[in-house]
């Protein structure tokens, strides 16, 4: 079905790399230096030098110096290796792999050159050597300005102290290739690095007596070390798999037993072309645990914190997880074939080793498939060493395959598919014709490195290699697998048939591959053999550097996908309270939920990072720190399982944060200043927000899961009910739940009120049948609102006297009088309001006036609410009271009926997901005659956001709310003094009443300018408040005076 | 019903099918749903010994009057993380067999999950089969069991959860795989839901099948 066209463009876009998208994110030059070498988080390239490691033939016999001595001889019979010398803070690292990870050394400007290796692993000659394992460096006399240093390690000396004498200490030269300053500069650094090393030598000392390689060498000197072998995994006791014959093991043993004699072993390995062609080869079964170790650099891990494996497991001993639970129901799944694993023994050790693994990584925890590797390595490593190894793995050789969303194994199938469309076309697609989706076929491979595919002996030898050359080599023998069985899998039309096929060709791996060939030699080569040569020669093509930039380009989509299908269950899984929202919503609150958590977790790690680098700096050090995460899960929206609750903080900022449409963008991480509040003001804090937050929060650990979020908007949304939402609000505030709210619950609901209502009263005011007023000086809404919380303040001071109920008649009570006037500015500014909203001819009319009626009226009240005032009289407003003053008062009952629930505004559904959550936005951009789709709100424009609109809001309310409760001390205090005199009283109020309500007024004034301008805005529009409803509610409200005396009931 | 038998499967239509369900609780093999499938393959490829990674796949054939329906069987992975990577199974699967315990209220609920997953997610027209097992551990289930609730064992009364399945248009079934009983039906009832239409598909008629296999 393809032409040629077509194939050819998948050939070019095979060979041009730079038809492949570039990464969007480069790795650090910390973490690609890490992986060069397998090293350990701890290390950052802090120095390089071009260099020429210089190996004379048989150092064990000779002396270097006297090599050096004659150049140019030595050139001949010695080895020489170019490369690049590095130094991190615990290891000096040489490869000849072009490799350069510091920004300084690089001769080309751009930062990301990141050298050809791309972090591909210990590929090239030379060496990974623990500075603790060099003994002596010696400077060598040097002509025509060149730099020698003559290293000697403590290789084969420190396990046996007494063996040391016999064993040639191993002594090579470096020769440094640089000005004489950049020379100087790197022994400096290699000198205190030393310096520091030397206390890092009694771990190497125990690390080391783990390794088989120092007791085999040890083994044959005239005194063998009466001492037991270290253990080798669990195939010294129970055999190891395969034939040791057929395997050659002996032979292997033999040849890599002279390979360390001359390049040393374990920590002190150099690695030369034979150690490559040694480990293509296979290894022997008693050094296959030490070099996987080595070449997967869980050495170095194990080495930098030998005992972290016991105590991990002491630790945590009897201790229980749902991890423990998984691993438990394995135990007895993984390879059971093996003798070992049908042993107490065997078991045993697996375990202990998944369970001290996901005690230490508890975000991966375990994950099935873990358990056959795990099994796998325990065949030849000791429990610790499998320990090491696998963290590695999980960290860096496999990042994301075990993870809980498994995302890594979803990439890398991804990956595999387009590789195999790009080498295979043909086969490609057939694939596709017949309906077969390979990654079925694959994922087992890479999920369990092919050991649950291929016979053991083969999928160990995969390992060989994988360990060593990183994950490339998983996919070059998948495509290799997939080319060899080319004609066969073309045939093969269904799921079935093609796992057949493949299964079939598993089991004859041993067989001879061209069994009907002439050739002897030819027909010796087996499956295998041939298996390998096609991965390693017909797609040698396939670096690290291919998969690198493959998974780059495929990272966003894999990513998406799950992301959408973990939005898609969660969401299914919110319970049936989520039934009252509608899915916009839900979808709306699950990206706004998880899109806070990621930015919040995206700062701290960016502060973090930034202290770190500033810390450093102090120092004085040349570090450069690693990005904050390699990890492209963890952090991602709804991906790591770390962040899935939110604490007040976060939840402020769930409520209030405006910014959108980018928390799935890949620019979204662009501009974060350094503030844990990001680019956007600090959202304002509110009692309100926390009393809300204590109510959703369910099970009471102070931090709020999507599903408490989720059912609070629900309540809150969906109660419907004017009488279930002043019920709610009432809750809220009745913190001792005893359906009693105090004077102080009394003052916080009025500013909560304020808060959320003054404009959210707005919208939706228009009482049915009374004409629009546009003309209606806007700000009034405000006013109005301001007016209805005095009195709501006022009211309940004055029912919520426990004596009330005696004088139910609203006679005044029998306190001292004086004291009221205090009160009675409060109550008569803001009832001053109430009136002169009765008369919307004189809106504006200016504050300091106050009208006879008012005094008069508001007089008639203060007499009870002085009572409710003293401190020393305690108050308490109970729900049916408050529901009565709420119900009193048109304008709060039109706020508890709709405002409040309208306050919580979701994604409308034609308004996309970009409308925003919480507190109603109204004045401002509310869309023009827009049907609205919610309970009566307006539509945000999904341009313009919610941006600054709640901050505005809330730092009115806050504001106001700030004034009334001054207000309100201050007529405290007025009230203490009432031991004072009278008559001094009488004056000192007069004046501090007009005072009084000047300020008062002022403050408003602030408010109200603020409010025209969006008035302004919002002018024009047909938004205009009504104005036939302030009339009415004013009436409403002088009128309620009476009928608040008759308890709602 | 089921007669696996022969080593290469007699050319018929092949239905590929995906089961899904809540992870098996620790259980006996004859407790999870994958020995749902056991009872019902004779397992003439897979040796269950294996430990699955991803999805167990295995073959069944089931014959009806008209025709022979080969199953390609995907039992996915119980564990709670291999649920992402479900939409690589259920892709292009012609039905699907949602497990569920009926006593266990909660199995129900993530199997409803499924259901809508794969109503939103899978092929279009997929045979959706609804699948409450573990009906030996209901006392009542001998004779007629199904509409007597209340009784030991039972979480789900069979009456919620078959109307549930009517609104959605899903074969609905209680069974047990420990005893058998009403396995075959199951499958012989999907076999027997998939549209003609839905077998000459992309897999290819008999015929181009026939001429291969010989």
């Amino acid at each position: 079905m393809f032409s040629l066209q077509s194939l050819v463009q998948k050939a070019q876009q095979l060979i041009d790399p730079a038809l492949l998208t570039p990464t969007e994110s480069k790795p650090s030059k910390s973490s690609l230096f890490r992986l060069q070498f397998r090293l350990p988080d701890t290390q950052n390239p802090l120095h390089e030098i071009t260099a020429e490691l210089i190996l004379s033939p048989h150092y064990t016999l000779r002396s270097t110096e006297a090599a050096f001595s004659d150049k140019d001889k030595e050139r001949l019979q010695g080895n020489h290796y170019v490369g690049k010398l590095h130094l991190s803070e615990q290891y000096m690292c040489f490869s000849t792999q072009a490799s350069s990870f510091l920004s300084t050394a690089s001769a080309s400007n751009s930062t990301s050159f990141t050298g050809q290796t791309h972090g591909t692993g210990p590929a090239g000659n030379g060496f990974t050597l623990p500075l603790c394992a060099i003994r002596r460096v010696e400077r060598l006399n040097s002509q025509h300005a060149l730099f020698a240093l003559a290293i000697t390690t403590s290789n084969g000396i420190l396990d046996h102290a007494k063996a040391g004498p016999k064993v040639m200490p191993q002594k090579f030269t470096v020769q440094l290739a640089g000005s004489r300053q950049q020379c100087e500069r790197f022994c400096d650094a290699l000198k205190r690095g030393l310096r520091a090393g030397m206390k890092d030598v009694d771990n190497l000392r125990k690390v080391i007596s783990q390794c088989y390689s120092e007791y085999h060498l040890a083994e044959d000197g005239k005194d063998a070390p009466a001492r037991e072998a270290p253990d080798t995994g669990l195939g010294a006791v129970f055999k190891y798999p395969g034939d040791a014959r057929k395997l050659r093991d002996k032979a292997k043993m033999r040849l890599w037993k002279e390979y360390m004699r001359e390049n040393g072993r374990n920590a002190t390995l150099i690695r030369q072309p034979t150690f490559h062609k040694l480990i293509r080869v296979g290894l022997p079964n008693r050094l296959r645990g030490e070099m996987w170790e080595l070449s997967s650099g869980s050495f170095y891990l194990r080495l930098q914190n030998p005992g972290q494996y016991t105590e991990t497991l002491s630790k945590h001993s009897g201790k229980e997880s749902l991890a423990i639970d998984e691993i438990e129901k394995d135990l007895n799944r993984s390879l059971p074939e093996y003798p070992g694993f049908q042993s107490e023994e065997g078991i045993g050790r697996l375990r202990r080793v998944l369970t001290a693994y996901s005690w230490t990584n508890a975000e991966v925890g375990y994950c099935q498939a873990m358990n056959i590797v795990v099994a796998a390595l325990l065949i030849y490593m000791s429990e610790s060493q499998a320990f090491y190894i696998l963290s590695v793995l999980c960290d860096n050789l496999l990042p994301g395959y075990y993870s809980t969303t498994m995302y890594g194994t979803l990439l890398d199938q991804r990956v595999f598919e387009s590789l195999v469309e790009k080498t295979m076309p043909i086969l490609w697609d057939h694939l596709h014709k017949s309906d077969v989706q390979l990654s079925v076929v694959s994922l087992p491979w890479f999920l369990s490195l092919y050991i649950n595919s291929m016979p053991l002996v083969f999928a160990f030898r995969v390992l060989d290699v994988f360990f060593l050359e990183g994950p490339k080599v998983l996919f070059q023998i998948g495509l290799a697998i997939l080319r060899i069985n080319g004609e066969e899998l073309l045939d093969a039309a269904d799921d079935g048939s093609f796992i057949s096929v493949l299964k079939t060709y598993f089991s004859r791996l041993d067989e001879s591959a061209h069994p009907k060939s002439e050739n002897p030699k030819l027909r010796a080569v087996t499956r295998f053999q041939e298996l390998m040569v096609v991965a390693f020669k017909e797609f040698a093509g396939i670096t690290h550097d291919t998969i690198v930039k493959q998974r780059a380009q495929h990272k966003e989509a894999v990513l998406e996908n799950i992301e959408s299908f973990a939005k898609r269950t969660s969401i299914r899984n919110l319970g049936p309270e989520s039934k009252k929202l509608s899915l916009n919503d839900l979808g709306f609150l699950y990206d706004r939920f998880y899109g806070v958590l990621y930015e919040r977790q995206q700062r701290m790690q960016m502060i973090q990072a930034d202290s770190e680098r500033r810390a450093k700096v102090g120092r004085g050090r040349l570090d450069i720190p690693g990005a904050p995460t390699e990890n492209a899960e963890i952090g991602r929206v709804a991906l790591s399982s770390n962040t899935t609750e939110m604490d007040y903080n976060a939840f402020r900022e769930f409520l209030v944060e405006p910014e959108r449409g980018s928390y799935f963008s890949s620019t979204r991480t662009r501009n974060i200043a350094l503030s844990p509040w990001g680019s956007g003001p600090d959202p304002a804090d509110d009692e309100f927000m926390r009393r809300l937050f204590r109510r959703w929060d369910a099970d009471g650990d102070m931090l709020l899961t999507l599903q408490d979020v989720v059912v609070g908007f629900a309540r809150v949304r969906a109660a419907g009910n004017m009488m279930e939402n002043i019920t709610y609000f009432f809750e809220l505030y009745d913190d001792d739940g005893d359906g009693r709210v105090d004077r102080d619950g009394i003052l916080k609901m009025s500013e909560a009120l304020l808060f959320l209502g003054r404009r959210g009263v707005e919208g939706p005011e228009v009482v049915p049948g009374t004409p629009l007023s546009p003309s209606l000086t806007p700000g009034l809404p405000d006013e109005r609102f301001l007016g209805a919380v005095s009195a709501f303040i006022r009211r309940c001071f004055e029912y919520a006297d426990p004596e009330y109920a005696h004088n139910a008649a609203g006679t005044s009570n029998s306190d001292s009088a004086p004291p009221t006037s205090a009160l009675q500015d409060f109550s008569i500014g803001d009832s001053d309001e109430d009136l002169l909203n009765l008369d919307p001819s004189s809106p504006k009319r200016p504050t300091t006036k106050s009208t006879p009626s008012t005094s008069s009226l508001s007089k008639s009240n203060t007499h009870s609410a002085n009572a409710a005032l003293d401190p020393a009289h305690p108050l308490s407003l109970s729900l049916g009271t408050f529901r009565m003053v709420i119900l009193a008062d048109e304008v709060l009952e039109h706020f508890f009926d709709t405002g409040l629930p309208g306050s919580f505004q979701l994604a409308d559904g034609h308004g996309s997901s970009a409308n925003l959550t919480t507190f109603k936005n109204l004045g401002r951009k509310v869309a023009p005659q827009q049907v609205v789709g919610g309970a009566g709100a307006g539509v945000v424009p999904p341009a313009k956001g919610l941006r600054g609109m709640l901050d505005g809001i809330v730092s009115d309310g806050m504001r106001v709310a700030s004034e009334v409760r001054r207000r309100m001390e201050d007529a405290q205090r007025e009230l203490d003094k009432v031991a004072r005199p009278e008559e001094e009283e009488e004056e000192e109020e007069e004046e501090g009443r007009a005072a009084d309500a000047r300020s008062v007024r002022e403050g408003d004034r602030e408010l109200l300018e603020g409010a025209e301008a969006e008035g302004i805005d919002g002018e024009g529009e047909g938004k205009g408040v009504p104005e036939a409803g302030f009339v009415g509610m004013g009436v409403g409200c002088s009128g309620s005076k009476r009928g608040v005396c008759t308890p709602y009931v | 019903m089921s007669d696996g038998a022969t080593p290469l499967p007699k050319p018929s239509s092949s239905v590929k099918l995906v089961l899904l369900g809540e992870a098996a609780v620790g259980k006996a093999p004859n407790m999870t749903q994958s020995s749902l499938v056991m009872r019902f393959v004779n397992n003439d490829f897979q040796d269950n010994k294996e430990p699955t990674i991803g999805a167990a796949f295995l073959t069944q054939k089931c014959t009806l009057p008209t025709r022979t329906i080969k199953f390609e069987i995907w039992d996915t992975a119980g564990q709670e993380r291999f649920a992402s990577l479900a939409p690589m199974y259920y892709r292009n699967a012609q039905a699907a067999l949602v497990v569920y315990d009926i006593t266990k209220p909660a199995s129900l609920i993530k199997a409803q999950h499924w259901v809508a997953e794969l109503q939103r997610q899978a092929s279009p027209g997929i045979v959706i089969a609804l699948v409450g097992n573990k009906l030996d551990l209901v006392a009542s289930a001998g004779s007629d069991g199904e509409e007597v609730e209340g009784e030991d064992a039972r979480g789900v009364p069979a009456a919620q959860a078959r109307s549930y399945a009517e609104e959605e248009g899903l074969l609905f079934f209680e069974t047990s795989a420990k005893t058998g009983e009403r396995v075959a039906e199951v499958f012989t009832a999907i076999a027997g839901a998939i549209p003609e239409t839905q077998l000459k598909g992309p897999r290819g008629g008999q015929r181009v099948e026939e001429r291969r296999v010989e």
